[in-house]
């Protein structure tokens, strides 16, 4: 007993242990169980994703080793957060060159799988937040190369004198990217939508040229510029931009900011490769190192010399695909469902009318008594039934007001039992009258020399069809005709009897 | 309201805008131009008659026309105004809450009750393939 209250109470104690989640910045006593909650989910997704951006820059000057000016290494810092530690470019003569390192090392990689098992988010995204040993080589490898065309590259660059002698726009321009260094852009890596640098520098017509330059190097070493040139169709500016992540580091130690120094592009030449020189020194807002090597073949022309606009080559070609999609779309739009209602009848009637638009003559079921299939207020079955219903109504309907002057005879109800005894009265009647009558010579039933017993209800009447139909009946087997007739003669006998009762 | 749709006071009218609807939704109206109710019908129709003009035809039917008396028996035309939908030749039930799923009687308050009828029924008649519900 006394354990499992140990127990309890030590499970309750666990539970008031509280910890701090930096994912989500809160405390909490949820122990292991917080990294499976929905908000702590969320919250490391944009946690990490912060991180990921930051590293994506950092990542871009792993790629694109710059020099770092030793002047500006003091403002540029990287906070890790899976080690909580900073890490500072002080010393480093490469940008980014202390947080590569750190990002490639050892005890970042180990902090890194501490962070995720306790925060969660996969340790199968752990490479996406460090950097391999081989990305490092790679890195070192094009450093040194740097360094040793960036000294070949200053000691051309102090011989050449680029750019007209102009002091007063070389001094207004200088002035302004210093203005541009003295303000404080905020963050360490600005970003600017859609990839569009803010102006920097006065346009000036050598900035778009396309004389070649000689400074321009080879291998596409940043040499200096102020600027960035037109390409042409080859290489946009937006690509440029999107290739090069804009930060804030510095390009070239020697980087003269000549308004007037031009990046070539070098269509002319036939060479194929263009690069853009972006000789920015302003802190925040990047130069473009190198843009793209391109394939001679596709150097065909540009705006300036005149070759069609890449564009309006495309719309030809799509033109005759935009041409075709409208049809067919309009062909499927006609593709009615062919399961709708009435379709049978809708495209036989299609095909009706477009012979009588040509002049042919259609035989068509159409007379003066169509009537469309329709279903009744009461309806069971299908609506031609009703369609039915009603033409076998209407012959009735016309055939009762055509003739209104025949007479309707009215009947009264005669039950089967007043048809016996009015059968039976007749019967007596006609045994009485054939006593009571001889056939004559004439054929005629004549009284028997009884004229003067006057038997009620006995008139002299031609009953000489009488006795058989009555035999009929008498003997049975009579059919309803019979039964009918014996009701009606019947009838007229009452009515006879009641008469000549009547009568004095 | 009448003059800005059909008018049709012959069965032969009456026919050929049955069979030549194709795809589209048909509405008849069966009433008379003197009936108030009728003329509020006529005054929806006629408005909506060109918004829904893509997928359905507006008809009105003089009910006092001797030539369209059998119509009037044969849709048992009793009440006025009242509204039959076709589709393809088709009638088209629907359920407006009364008994009579044959036909639409009375007027409707907006034009958007009309508008909504008609897509029902133009939906029904061309997607579901059921002339009614």
């Amino acid at each position: 007993m006394m354990k499992s209250a140990d127990k309890k109470r030590k499970k309750e104690s666990k539970k008031c242990e509280f910890e701090f989640c930096k994912v989500c910045n809160l405390n909490h006593d949820h122990g292991n169980r917080h990294k499976y909650f929905p908000n702590h989910t969320k919250s490391l997704s944009t946690f990490l994703h912060r991180f990921q951006t930051k590293l994506s820059d950092i990542r871009f000057f792993l790629r694109n080793p710059t020099i770092l000016r030793p002047e500006l290494a003091s403002r540029n810092r990287f906070w890790c957060v899976v080690c909580d530690a900073e890490v500072d470019e002080i010393g480093s003569s490469f940008a980014c060159a202390n947080a590569i390192n750190h990002l490639a090392s050892a005890d970042h990689a180990k902090k890194l799988k501490h962070f995720l098992w306790k925060y969660g988010g996969g340790m199968d995204h752990a490479d996406n937040f460090r950097f391999s040993e081989a990305d490092l080589a790679k890195w070192e490898k094009k450093c040194h190369s740097l360094n040793d065309g960036s000294s070949s590259c200053s000691d051309r660059t102090n011989g050449l004198q680029i750019g007209p002698s102009n002091d007063i726009q070389n001094e207004l321009s200088y002035k302004s990217i210093n203005d541009f260094e003295n303000n404080n852009l905020g963050p360490l890596t600005p970003k600017f939508l859609n990839n569009v640098l803010p102006l920097q520098y006065n346009t000036h017509k050598y900035q778009i040229s396309q004389s070649g330059h000689p400074a321009t190097a080879a291998d596409g070493r940043i040499v200096c510029g102020a600027h960035i040139t037109a390409s042409g169709n080859a290489c946009s500016a937006s690509d440029r931009w999107n290739s090069n992540n804009i930060t804030g580091w510095q390009n070239s130690q020697h980087c003269i900011p000549h308004t007037d120094a031009v990046g070539t592009s070098n269509f002319g030449n036939g060479g194929g490769k263009h690069m853009a020189i972006g000789g920015s020194n302003l802190h925040g807002l990047a130069s473009i190192a190198q843009v793209s090597v391109m394939a001679p073949g596709l150097a065909e022309g540009n705006v300036h010399t005149g070759a069609p606009p890449p564009w309006l080559e495309m719309t030809v070609e799509h033109h005759p695909e935009d041409t075709s999609v409208p049809l067919s779309s309009k062909k499927g739009k006609s593709k009615l469902n062919p399961k709708r209602v009435g379709a049978a009848w809708a495209e036989k009637r299609k095909a009706e009318l477009e012979m009588e638009k040509r002049g042919e003559i259609v035989n068509s079921d159409c007379g003066p008594n169509w009537l469309p299939n329709f279903g009744r207020v009461w309806q069971s079955g299908s609506r031609k039934e009703s369609l039915k219903e009603f033409e076998s109504e209407k012959p009735e309907l016309p055939k009762v007001e055509v003739d209104p002057e025949m007479p309707i005879t009215l009947r009264p109800y005669v039950s089967k039992r007043m048809v016996d005894v009015i059968l039976s009265v007749e019967v007596n009647c006609v045994r009485l009258s054939m006593e009571k009558t001889v056939m004559g010579p004439d054929g005629m039933w004549q009284p028997n020399g009884m004229e003067k017993e006057c038997i009620s209800g006995m008139p002299k009447i031609e009953v000489c069809s009488l006795p058989g139909m009555l035999q009929q009946l008498v003997w049975g087997g009579y059919s309803t005709l019979w039964i009918q007739v014996a009701l009606d003669l019947a009838y007229l006998l009452g009515v006879i009897l009641q008469k000549q009762s009547v009568a004095p | 309201m009448s003059y800005l749709l059909p008018n049709l006071t012959k069965k032969k009218q009456v026919d050929s805008i049955i069979r030549d609807t194709i795809d589209k939704v048909l509405v008849l109206r069966f009433g008379r131009a003197s009936d108030a109710l009728c003329l509020q019908l006529d005054d929806i129709l006629s408005k909506s008659a060109r918004e829904v003009s893509k997928f359905a035809t507006v008809a009105v039917v003089d009910i006092d026309s001797e030539d369209v008396q059998v119509y009037v028996k044969y849709f048992d035309i009793t009440l006025v105004p009242s509204s039959v939908f076709f589709f393809n030749a088709h009638h088209m039930k629907m359920d407006s809450g009364t008994a009579d799923h044959t036909k639409w009687v009375g007027a409707f308050h907006t034009k958007q009750d009309f508008i909504d009828v008609v897509e029902e029924s133009g939906w029904m008649g061309t997607f579901v393939g059921k002339p009614g519900r």
